[in-house]
């Protein structure tokens, strides 16, 4: 492993799949922005905001906006790490880039990285803007006292949640992308790979997860288990002569 | 620098490469040809470090391509089939991204000096997708001499380019042997193999028959000598040589099969003379290697 293969490697993806044209900028950049500028004009619209009790406000607040938070990590390397094989598979750049001293796992740390690191990025930054705006918006009180109920779970969503989630979407989606033959399909399946997890989380939404925080850790410990068994399974199909032979 | 003994590769049931065993010297341009699914590729995936062999083991530069391919991959260069350039990225990004992948020292320097020798300094800032085929071919060539490697590997660099393309790339390949490179060229144009190789290998899963081309030409045809006359001529029985193998008459030209003719020659044409034959013109009949090809891999039968 040297970190300097792995560098040249996620920069690459980065170049190539912002150069590759809109369907990347969608999924890793625009999907986001709009969600994210939602929930800020449900903010900037309530009537009478500032009269209302911080404790009513938890649902349209707190809880809605927080489900993005949920869903981002998911979402966001989604189209990036499927781009990141079907390009290969479609350029046919795999064999010269196998001939190089680059290893496997280098190749399928770099790729998942080249995803996960944007996806965190851009979910920390969102999460980042949301509290900004609360403190703006709102009385100086609210944030004060929405920090207290909900810092754990917050904390929880950001610091553990997103990255096992952003792992599971971006080993899901390589794994289905380097099987299919097009891209239309690789994103339909992965979609599918995506859903148990983001209605468990809604599910989790509904069920006073502020005051079980404990459900949540619960989904992180299954997240972390299926990104093993995801990841294992990736080792297998990132084998050199696997890609060489099999990746059509 | 290539040295194989009994390289076999399987794929499934089906054998790729069978038995090839094979000694290449440094500096020493070898063509490899053979029809379509005769295993070239696999062989130079093999010899690469690319692919594992089934069995049989080889040495590359010295280095075991079983035991360290990492280190085999690191010190050979290699054109694929396909160029496998990225497409959105430019000249530049494509050549920075390996030559960082290859550890090349200077690669800034190393990047110009191939850029330029290709003469695709101008467009270095283009995306490759804007490429004619030749243009991304002679990218794929420079990919692959970014860190100097000692042995080449080329997997058909010529085809699919027009005959000026080709011609560059081939002149750009006789360069490279000059510089005492050793160069692996899988091709299906014999009048490449035979303009640039020192030696040739046939296969055909297994490896038919290795030599110069003047080697196999003479081995599977013997040496024919074309004597053309001014009028024709008849010939009694008793005008035999001894060592005239077989004479063919065809009106005013004669074919006649030789062992030796730098040292026969003289004496058929004297004895000719003798026989009242006028004689314009005597050469050696030139066999393409494209029939001697299709010779020996018609006699090879699966
Ligand atoms: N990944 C693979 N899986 C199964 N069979 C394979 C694979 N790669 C090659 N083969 C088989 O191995 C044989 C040799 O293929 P190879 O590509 O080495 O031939 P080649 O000489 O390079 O042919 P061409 O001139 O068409 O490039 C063929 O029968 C081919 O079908
Ligand atoms: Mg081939």
């Amino acid at each position: 492993m040297t970190l300097k293969r792995i560098q040249t490697v996620i920069i690459k993806e980065w170049r190539e799949a912002f150069k590759g044209g809109k369907t990347v900028w969608i999924g890793t950049v625009a999907i986001p922005l709009i969600l994210l500028g939602v929930s800020f004009f449900q903010l900037f619209h309530l009537s009478d905001i500032r009269a209302i009790p911080p404790e009513e406000l938890v649902g349209t607040l707190f809880l809605v906006p927080f489900l993005y938070f949920l869903m981002f990590p998911m979402i966001i390397p989604h189209s990036m790490a499927i781009y990141a094989i079907m390009s290969e598979k479609e350029q046919k750049s795999l064999e010269p880039l196998l001939a190089t001293p680059l290893r496997t796992g280098e190749l399928l740390l770099a790729k998942t990285l080249a995803s996960v690191i944007p996806a965190l990025a851009i979910t920390w930054v969102a999460f980042g803007l949301f509290l900004i705006v609360i403190q703006f918006v709102l009385p100086a009180s609210v944030l004060e006292w929405a920090w207290q109920q909900f810092s754990t779970i917050w904390l929880m969503t950001l610091g553990l949640f997103a990255p096992l989630a952003a792992t599971f979407m971006t080993l899901a989606a390589m794994a289905i992308a380097t099987r299919v033959s097009d891209v239309r399909t690789a994103q339909l399946l992965s979609s599918f790979a995506m859903l148990p997890i983001l209605m468990a989380a809604f599910f989790l939404i509904f069920q006073n997860l502020l005051e079980k925080p404990a459900l949540l850790g619960g989904l992180c410990a299954a997240l972390l288990v299926l990104d093993l068994v995801l990841l294992g399974l990736n080792v297998k199909l990132f084998g050199r002569e696997e890609i060489l032979t099999r990746w059509r | 620098m290539i040295h194989a003994e009994g390289l076999t590769r399987r794929f499934g049931e089906r054998i790729a490469v069978e038995n090839l065993s094979l000694g290449i010297g440094a500096g020493e341009v070898f063509g490899f040809l053979g029809p379509n699914g005769a295993g070239k590729t696999t062989t130079v995936r093999m010899l690469a470090g690319l692919l594992a062999p089934t069995t049989g083991r080889a040495l590359v530069a010295g280095v075991d391509v079983c035991a360290e391919p990492q280190r085999v991959r690191s010190v050979v260069g290699i054109v694929t089939e396909h160029p496998g350039l990225y497409e959105k990225l430019s000249a530049w990004h494509n050549l920075k991204f390996y030559a960082d992948l290859y550890d090349v020292k200077s690669s800034e320097t190393q990047i110009e000096k191939y850029l330029n020798l290709l003469g695709l300094w101008e467009r270095r800032c283009e995306p490759v997708g804007t490429f004619s085929k030749g243009m991304k071919q002679k990218l794929a060539i420079a990919r692959a001499l970014l860190h100097e490697p000692h042995v080449l590997f080329l997997d058909e660099p010529t085809s699919g380019l027009d005959p000026e393309s080709a011609k560059t790339v081939r002149n750009f390949i006789a360069q490279l042997a000059s510089e005492k490179r050793t160069i692996f060229l899988c091709t299906h144009n014999l009048y490449e193999a035979e303009q640039l190789c020192s030696r040739i290998g046939l296969i055909k899963q297994r490896l038919i028959k290795v030599g110069s081309p003047q080697q196999l030409k003479r081995e599977l045809y013997g040496r024919h000598i074309i004597i053309d006359l001014k009028e024709p001529i008849s010939l009694s029985e008793d005008w035999q040589l001894p060592f005239v193998r077989d004479v063919q008459i065809n009106g005013r030209r004669l074919l006649v099969q030789l062992d030796d003719p730098e040292v026969q020659n003289p004496v058929l044409v004297q004895r000719l003379v003798e026989l009242g034959a006028q004689i314009q013109f005597v050469r050696e009949q030139d066999r393409t290697l494209e029939e001697v090809y299709l010779d020996l891999i018609a006699q090879e039968k699966p």
